[in-house]
């Protein structure tokens, strides 16, 4: 069981557009995080420079335009969480996997250079597979 | 009402959905180990994970649900969410409490269900005659020992010999589809290691993962189990998985088909269950 954070910001959009400069100021674009990352495998740049490529992560997280090695290694974030370990600045307080997740919304709505992936069914299939399976007292109780 | 540890908010997520069973058996693991339970899920307790293409209607997801589990912490006295979604778990823990006051705190089940292996094991009294792959994923185990805490609970069944898979990326199999041949080759790789290590079930911690790995169920002798279905087998209770059966060629009853809307089951359903198996 874990006790969550407190509250330093009035919304999660407020926090998150807080987060990304302040530990994109913390970044010091080391590499570490990248060379740890299983996905890059996936999407064959394990040949590409880590500290370029973080650099450039450290940009979107900025909100300005990353280099394309940047943009997909943050595309394909899919939370494996070995950069948090792997950053020697985690002591400090720099979460990672949260600066990755921030560059990559930034890639999504700031600098336009991720396509956004919009599954407007998701939620209707979710209720309908509810509807399928659920009682009356299930779907009144749990959703 | 005054908080206990042991009234709780069990937090299924959006698309546990599509597997009634899992949910209905993590709520009864729970009673059984003594927790008293309300369980919440579905669109309206959205965490907005998986809206960062919307961050002002993730934010506004974030701060409805938050305000929710506030309400049943004062109203109830429920002291903890109970998760079982890793995406909504981790959502919860690194961005929407920084975000939005909180009087909870989080767990995992597969943590309480560990924390009270005294209660949970003397209740394993069925034997379960199974060599068993667990599905594990590198994620996740930022925030919760995961992978551990259902070794532990899978290895008290009598009968059950566990088998550790592959540390796959990811912290569960649907994070991977962003990334093409991502998800298959990690089914493969797991199911491989089942094969070649000759285990006749493969256990998925995660809902996203048993979705991916369903159709697959029966191939080479190995069957597709949660690991909420295993426990269940062990308590000597029905564990059953529509999910899995729809995938393979079934299909829901008439009836449920007419009550959810046949037309929506049609245009909304049926493709996914339709839909070729990941791993050819």
């Amino acid at each position: 069981m874990s006790t969550l954070p407190s509250a330093v910001a009035t919304s999660t959009e407020a926090y998150l557009e807080a987060a990304g400069p302040r530990l994109a100021e913390q970044c010091t674009a080391c590499g570490a995080c990248f060379d740890a990352c299983p996905m890059v495998d996936y999407i064959d740049l394990r040949k590409a420079d880590a500290r370029e490529v973080t650099a450039d992560m450290r940009s979107l997280a900025r909100g300005t335009p990353g280099g394309h090695a940047a943009v997909s290694w943050v595309g394909a974030c899919a939370k494996s969480g070995r950069c948090r370990s792997a950053c020697p600045e985690q002591a400090a307080g720099l979460d990672a996997m949260l600066l990755i997740r921030i560059a990559r919304q930034h890639a999504l709505n700031v600098t336009g250079q991720l396509p956004a992936k919009r599954d407007a069914a998701a939620f209707p299939r979710v209720k309908t597979f509810a509807r399928l399976q659920l009682t009356d007292e299930e779907l009144a109780k749990w959703l | 009402m005054a908080m206990t540890d042991d009234r709780i908010t069990f937090w299924f997520g959006c698309n546990m959905l599509r597997h009634a069973e899992m949910i209905r058996l993590s709520i009864l693991l729970l009673e059984k180990v003594g927790y008293d339970v309300s369980a919440a899920g579905g669109p309206a307790y959205c965490c907005g994970t998986a809206h960062d293409h919307q961050p002002h209607a993730a934010s506004n997801m974030a701060e409805r649900t938050v305000s929710r589990f506030n309400d049943a912490a004062s109203a109830e006295g429920r002291s903890t969410v109970v998760t079982w979604c890793p995406s909504c778990h981790m959502h919860m823990s690194d961005i929407m409490a920084p975000g939005n006051p909180t009087s909870f705190d989080i767990a995992h089940i597969t943590e309480l269900l560990a924390a009270r292996a005294d209660r949970l094991t003397p209740l394993l009294t069925h034997k379960v005659e199974r060599r068993v792959l667990l599905h594990r994923h590198l994620g996740f185990t930022t925030h919760v020992s995961v992978n551990d805490a259902v070794r532990g609970v899978l290895a008290a069944i009598p009968g059950v010999e566990v088998i550790d898979g592959p540390a796959v990326p990811g912290h569960m199999c649907s994070a991977l589809e962003a990334t093409p041949g991502a998800t298959a080759k990690v089914a493969k790789d797991t199911w491989d290691m089942a094969v070649d290590s000759g285990c006749d079930t493969l256990a998925t911690i995660f809902h996203s993962c048993h979705r991916i790995l369903s159709p697959t169920d029966g191939r080479e002798g190995v069957t597709i189990r949660n690991w909420v279905h295993l426990v269940a087998e062990a308590m000597g209770l029905p564990a059953s998985d529509a999910y899995r059966d729809w995938r393979k060629g079934g299909a829901p009853d008439i009836a449920a088909i007419e009550r959810s809307g046949a037309k929506l089951y049609a245009q909304l359903v049926e493709p996914e269950l339709r839909k070729a198996a990941v791993l050819k």
